[in-house]
């Protein structure tokens, strides 16, 4: 249950002789620095790619916007512009930095870290395969719900230690905006959590299958709505177009960032990106099946019975194709993002406000209950096992 | 599974801990090479090209504080969902999906005649609609406009 | 090993993020302390094994009552700038029975706090006993909350519609 990187890859006998040469050097039992080392090493290859992916993401939505808006998007910095984000990078770090007099110097510097902080803890649970999840936590889901929003206290503290109009209204605005969608999105990860039957993100996607119709989604009407409801809070909780009215640029010059500059705002910008990540990661593990393979080929099990490879390797080869499952569905949310960022309009504060509490709300708690009923009537069986049978 | 060691939880301290660092190096970089000639016009907060005018914060609405209100409840009665949610499953495996079933529609119920309630009074609207002035529980600059 | 370092740090987040929340001057500043705090209080809770409470104390607390406290904050006014109105700046003046007996009754609760813990300390401590077993807690707390404090469960329900209903009711503009 209680999963993680090092049991998994404490299977390997690779690994066992590492520790054991570890405990001989050292004199005492190495275990525990072992366990310390793998965690490291696999957090810092997690933290690294997926600021390649935060920083890919701000080429990707340039490029796909540009390819929407026909033009061209950035196309000078290496082949195709897609090394932009760096040279980003670069000027950002070598920008002055600037603080307003009047701001509030302890808060001006927390706040990015708090959004930081807030979306890297999540990354520890994120399902990306059945071996490598960083950690299985009993409680993945809940956990993932508390950590993300420390976010929505990081916008309101930049917002109000920036001491200018214009942050502190989109901070104050960010904040409710956050603090409301996580409703909607607390109700619709409860019905998906009554069907699986747990919190970890191991069992429920344990309880979907590899293909389209064993996946959540297409599970009963009730998860089908759940999953837009999600889809639709989680675009909210990372303020994302069209709820993008706290950073909206035709109304508050930038929101909450607009007094932060160079690495100061990379950081909120990278939390964004990263967020949106997770997101669209949490919506596919929980909705489109996650790192399930179709054909059962995650678990090696077909590797095994027609190539007669030995089951590690063959866990191993399942591992990687889950990886790539799960990337998959995660980068087709996330593209379906950033369309949606530039086809909808930008939405008004008191619509936001009515669609989060009088639309969303209920249909969600419509959803929980359907899906509690239908759990009950049906034992949980899917829409396609009721009517075809299998 | 059960263990005695929070080895599980290594990974959230390590990733907060590189979110320190990372801000802190990156700071630390940019400090290195990056000008800095702090000037009164680059300090002072962005009004649109124009000097700011009065404090930053005059015009308080008590709406958001009612939409962290209500969030809150919301929030601890979904944290009292989720286990009998995470419960539900193996309960109707034996059979007794029925009187869970019960325990939690009942709790719902409740939770759903308070958004009812909210929804009703008029406090989920963004904007209230008054006749007359309006007197607000702290400062007296409440208008309806933003 | 691990438990002990997480023991420290949450130990030591929680009491300086405290103690920071009582002799900050700046009550935003003393709100995000808090934050510190209670997350150092949800570590000490994963340190006992209770890992769904601790998660629920980041849900409900950092998540939801800590940015409460700041738009309620930011609602009367305890900016710095106001700090002299509340009289955060300003030591109240010796010699009033009042405080006298306030003080007095503050330094008996420590004191008596103090020696609990000392005392305890001086108990035998059985090192060789282990401790038992880390479980999954949320569905022992699942299973509890429909089988034996159902009553409990759906009060707890009621009780919060309680809430609602009067943390609403007391912060709606009234009309003049």
């Amino acid at each position: 249950m209680n999963d993680s990187i090092v049991s998994y890859l404490s299977q390997f006998p690779a690994y066992k002789s590492f520790v054991s040469a570890m405990s001989s050097a050292m004199g005492f039992d190495a275990a525990g620095i072992a366990t310390l080392l793998v965690f490291f090493v696999a957090c810092f290859v997690v933290v690294n790619v997926l600021a390649l992916v935060g920083g890919l993401g701000t080429y990707a939505e340039r490029k796909i916007s540009a390819d929407i808006q026909m033009r061209q998007g950035p196309n000078r910095v290496g082949p195709y512009g897609i090394l932009q984000f760096l040279a980003d990078g670069v000027k950002m770090i070598s920008k002055e930095d600037l603080m307003p007099r009047n701001a509030d110097k302890f808060l001006y510097t927390v706040a990015p870290l708090l959004c930081l902080v807030g979306v890297l803890a999540t990354l520890a649970v994120l399902p990306f395969s059945s071996g490598f999840t960083l950690t299985d936590l009993n409680i993945g889901v809940f956990y993932l719900l508390g950590v993300s929003s420390l976010v929505g206290v990081g916008i309101f503290l930049g917002g109000y230690s920036s001491n200018s109009k214009w942050s502190m209204l989109g901070g104050m605005r960010g904040a409710s905006q956050i603090i409301s969608y996580e409703v909607p999105v607390t109700l619709s990860i409860l019905a998906i959590v009554v069907l699986g039957g747990g919190l970890s993100f191991g069992t429920l996607v344990g309880a979907q299958g590899g293909l389209p119709h064993e996946w959540f989604v297409l599970h009963n009407p009730f998860t089908f709505v759940a999953f837009i409801v999600f889809f639709i809070g989680a675009l909210a909780e990372s303020n994302r177009a069209p709820f993008d009215l706290p950073e909206a640029e035709s109304e508050l010059v930038s929101g909450y960032h607009t007094e932060y500059t160079g690495m100061r705002f990379g950081f909120f910008a990278l939390a964004e990106y990263i967020e949106v990540f997770v997101l669209c990661g949490v919506a596919a593990a929980l909705f489109l099946g996650g790192y399930k393979v179709p054909f059962n080929l995650g678990t090696g099990e077909f590797l095994v019975n027609t190539l007669n490879v030995g089951p590690l390797l063959a866990s191993k080869v399942g591992n990687f194709l889950q990886l790539g499952s799960f990337v998959t569905k995660t980068l087709l949310l996330y593209y379906v993002v950033i369309w949606c960022r530039w086809t909808f309009p930008r939405l008004r504060v008191d619509h936001l406000m009515v669609i989060c509490w009088k639309y969303l709300t209920p249909i969600a708690l419509v959803n929980l209950v359907g899906c509690a009923v239908w759990m009950w009537a049906f034992n949980g069986q899917s829409l396609f096992k009721i009517v075809f049978g299998h | 599974m059960s263990s005695h060691s929070l080895d599980v939880y290594m990974p959230i301290v390590i990733l907060m801990s590189f979110g320190v660092v990372m801000l802190f190096g990156a700071l630390l970089v940019g400090k290195l090479i990056r000008p800095n000639n702090p000037n009164q016009l680059k300090q002072t907060e962005y009004e649109c090209g124009e000097e700011p005018v009065g404090v930053a914060w005059s015009n308080f609405n008590v709406r958001f504080y009612l939409v962290a209100l209500i969030f809150i409840i919301f929030d601890v009665e979904g944290a009292l969902m989720f286990p009998v949610a995470a419960v539900f499953k193996k309960f109707n495996e034996i059979g007794e999906g029925g009187i869970v079933l019960i325990t939690f529609l009942l709790f719902i119920s409740v939770l759903l005649e308070g958004l009812v309630y909210c929804w009703k009074k008029g406090d989920l609207d963004w904007i209230r609609s008054f006749q007359g002035p309006v007197t607000g529980p702290s400062t007296d600059n409440d208008k309806d406009a933003k | 090993m691990f438990n002990e370092v997480l023991f420290l740090l949450s130990g030591l987040l929680t009491v300086f993020g405290a103690l920071a929340v009582v002799f900050t001057k700046n009550l935003m500043h003393a709100c995000v302390y808090l934050l510190a705090s209670l997350f150092g209080v949800a570590g000490l809770y994963l340190t006992l094994g209770a890992d769904f409470l601790a998660a629920a104390q980041i849900v409900v607390y950092a998540g939801g009552v800590v940015v409460l406290m700041l738009f309620a904050v930011m609602l009367t006014g305890g900016t710095v700038k106001d700090a002299g109105r509340y009289a955060m700046l300003k030591v109240p003046s010796m010699g009033n029975a009042k405080t006298f007996s306030i003080a007095a009754l503050g330094v008996l609760v420590a004191l008596s706090m103090t020696t609990k813990i000392i005392l305890g300390i001086g108990r035998s401590y059985d090192a060789s006993k282990e401790l038992p077993a880390f479980t999954s807690t949320v569905e022992s707390i699942g299973t509890l909350l429909v089988t034996d404090h159902v009553l409990a469960f759906e009060i707890s329900s009621v009780l919060l519609l309680g809430a609602l209903v009067g943390a609403v009711v007391i912060s709606r503009p009234r009309k003049s």
